[in-house]
């Protein structure tokens, strides 16, 4: 109970904190959500039905992989850099609570832009969505299992090393990724290696749990997840927890 | 005898690297509750080190940190609860306003709302920072800063309260608020251990002292104690002129001992029984240029501070003016 009052304060804390810039950062991040449905479509050419409904589905999965790797522990790399961590560390509050914040603060950031990105996709595509009820909180587990990884790197890493990282890791995902576009358009072997790494899991959760009449998951990607979600928040935890 | 609320036993830790430096070595502390001990060194003693160990932050390599009874090595989380820590950099809260910050760590800390609230008005007030209350971070000055970061500690004071140069940038006014603050923290019944190099400041502010050198404490006690062995003598302090700062051809006279020099400023003890020729010897030096003005005075913590960790080849031969740097 404790912990759960402490997260929300200290995601008060935080909130306040960015309060200057959340204006721009939302307006920018909305930018790049319908950025990437729109610019997509352009690379891909004419598209129509499913492919058309793959990109807008898949779309969401950028924006959620890129707050929580990129955005969420940027605030971690930040507050190192400016010296406020260490003593933030002191405060007898559960260090998951400090990821939790910060995922929670950029999240909030990135939701009008995901949904605006949503709804751009529909009215260029002509798609039709078919939310699931689950979506939701399939989407709080995709942003959770990214936001743990870059977490674990900002904590370990120096910080400029983690920026580069992260985004190393941001450009391999976009492109190399079966996010925006199927698995089968990739050589077999990065198709297999994806198999066992969570982010087309990531993709065809959000896909199913947005146009559920026409994707499904299947139970081995849940499971696949699930695990990344575990192991990567327990790493987050042991890197978080560190002492020098 | 009162609780002790900090014991440090026997540590030690060396950050390994291309040049490892051993940052603590072998340390023994203890506060006890209601006390104010001050943690003397130079930059790069080890005090901050010292702190991030007793903080959790830091592991050490050996021996054993005890805040109020709990293993601080083993339950670092356990013991968080325990202290509050002022750091040595100024915690950036820009976004916020001293009040909201002040009264957002009280709550953290799980005091409810109202209460932080009481308690941070209470502090901006007798820090007569009541004015900045409600000024962005952002535009209030680094004293103001300080202090509010110190109100961040001492919202909700921990049975331990560590504070790292909580005096920096504060000015002369605000700073005696803050030691008022600072030993109501301990009549309130914690323990404060009071980081600092500023040792004239903490001669007339704390109860008990640590020196710490280079990672080892070379002296402990209070101001009384360590002060002890320099009350036969007195402190002799000479300005030297600015335009003979290269070769200042004068020597000190032959009974002075403990020779130092920092800018134009040198300083020598001087036996008390001999105070009159060392007057004498001064006022000749004034009278042929050597010397500016100069001052005897009695022996001060900062001397005994300055002994103990000046290089020990420093003693009391006849040398120039310049001294041992």
């Amino acid at each position: 109970m404790t912990a759960l009052r402490q997260y929300g304060l200290l995601t008060q804390w935080q909130l306040r904190r960015q309060s200057a810039s959340l204006p721009i950062l939302v307006v920018v991040q909305a930018l790049l959500a319908v950025g990437t449905v729109l610019g997509f479509g352009i690379i891909m050419g004419e598209m129509s039905g499913t492919a058309a409904l793959f990109l807008a589905t898949g779309a969401p999965t950028v924006t959620l992989i890129t707050v929580g790797l990129v955005m969420a522990p940027q605030m971690l790399s930040q507050a190192k850099t400016e010296g406020s961590s260490a003593w933030m560390m002191t405060l007898p509050v559960p260090r998951l609570a400090f990821l939790a914040a910060d995922l929670t603060v950029w999240t909030l950031v990135a939701l009008p832009g995901t949904l605006l990105a949503l709804l751009a996709g529909v009215a260029r595509y002509d798609i039709e969505l078919s939310i699931a009820a689950w979506a939701l909180p399939a989407a709080v587990l995709v942003s959770l299992t990214a936001a743990a990884v870059g977490y674990a790197m900002a904590a370990v890493l120096p910080p400029t090393i983690a920026q580069l990282m992260t985004q190393l890791l941001i450009f391999a995902i976009l492109l190399f990724s079966p996010i925006t576009f199927p698995a089968d358009r990739l050589p077999d072997w990065l198709a297999d290696l994806h198999r066992v790494l969570p982010v087309e899991p990531m993709a065809e959760l959000v896909r199913a749990g947005l146009a559920q009449d026409t994707f499904t998951v299947p139970a081995s990607s849940v499971a696949v997840l699930v695990a990344w979600c575990a192991g990567s928040v327990a790493l987050a935890a042991v890197a978080l927890r560190r002492r020098g | 005898m009162a609780p002790r609320v900090l014991d440090v036993d026997d540590v030690s830790k060396t950050f390994r690297g291309r040049r490892p430096v051993r940052a603590n070595d072998h340390v023994h502390l203890t506060v006890e509750s209601g006390r104010v001990v001050g943690l003397l060194g130079h930059n790069g003693a080890g005090k901050t080190t010292l702190v991030n160990q007793i903080a959790g932050l830091v592991a050490p390599d050996s021996g054993a940190i005890r805040v109020a009874g709990q293993d601080a090595v083993a339950d670092p989380d356990r013991v968080r609860r325990l202290i509050s820590v002022q750091a040595q950099a100024n915690v950036p809260i820009t976004g916020l306003t001293p009040r909201t910050a002040i009264e957002l760590v009280g709550r953290i800390r799980g005091v409810p709302r109202a209460q932080a609230r009481a308690r941070a008005d209470g502090l901006l007030d007798a820090l007569e920072l009541t004015e900045w209350a409600q000024t962005p971070a952002h535009k209030v000055s680094g004293g103001v800063a300080r202090l509010t970061a110190f109100a961040m500690t001492a919202v909700v004071p921990g049975a331990l309260v560590i504070l790292d140069e909580p005096t920096n940038d504060v000015d002369p006014v605000r700073r005696r608020l803050l030691w008022t603050q600072i030993r109501r923290l301990a009549d309130d019944g914690a323990g404060v251990l009071l980081v600092t190099h500023n040792v004239r400041e903490a001669e007339h502010a704390v109860d008990d002292l640590v020196i710490l050198d280079r990672g080892t404490v070379r002296a402990r006690g209070t101001v009384a104690d360590l002060t002890r062995d320099l009350r036969g003598t007195l402190q002799l302090v000479v300005d030297l002129p600015t335009e003979r700062d290269e070769s200042p051809a004068h020597t000190w006279p032959d009974y002075v001992t403990a020779v130092s020099r920092e800018g134009h400023r040198a300083q020598a003890t001087v036996p008390a029984g001999r105070s009159a020729e060392a007057v004498a010897w001064a006022q000749h030096a004034v009278d042929t240029g050597t010397v500016d003005r100069f001052s005897i005075t009695p022996a001060s913590l900062e001397d005994v501070y300055i002994q103990l960790v000046a290089d020990a080849s420093a003693t009391g031969a006849p040398r120039p003016l310049e001294g041992a740097r």
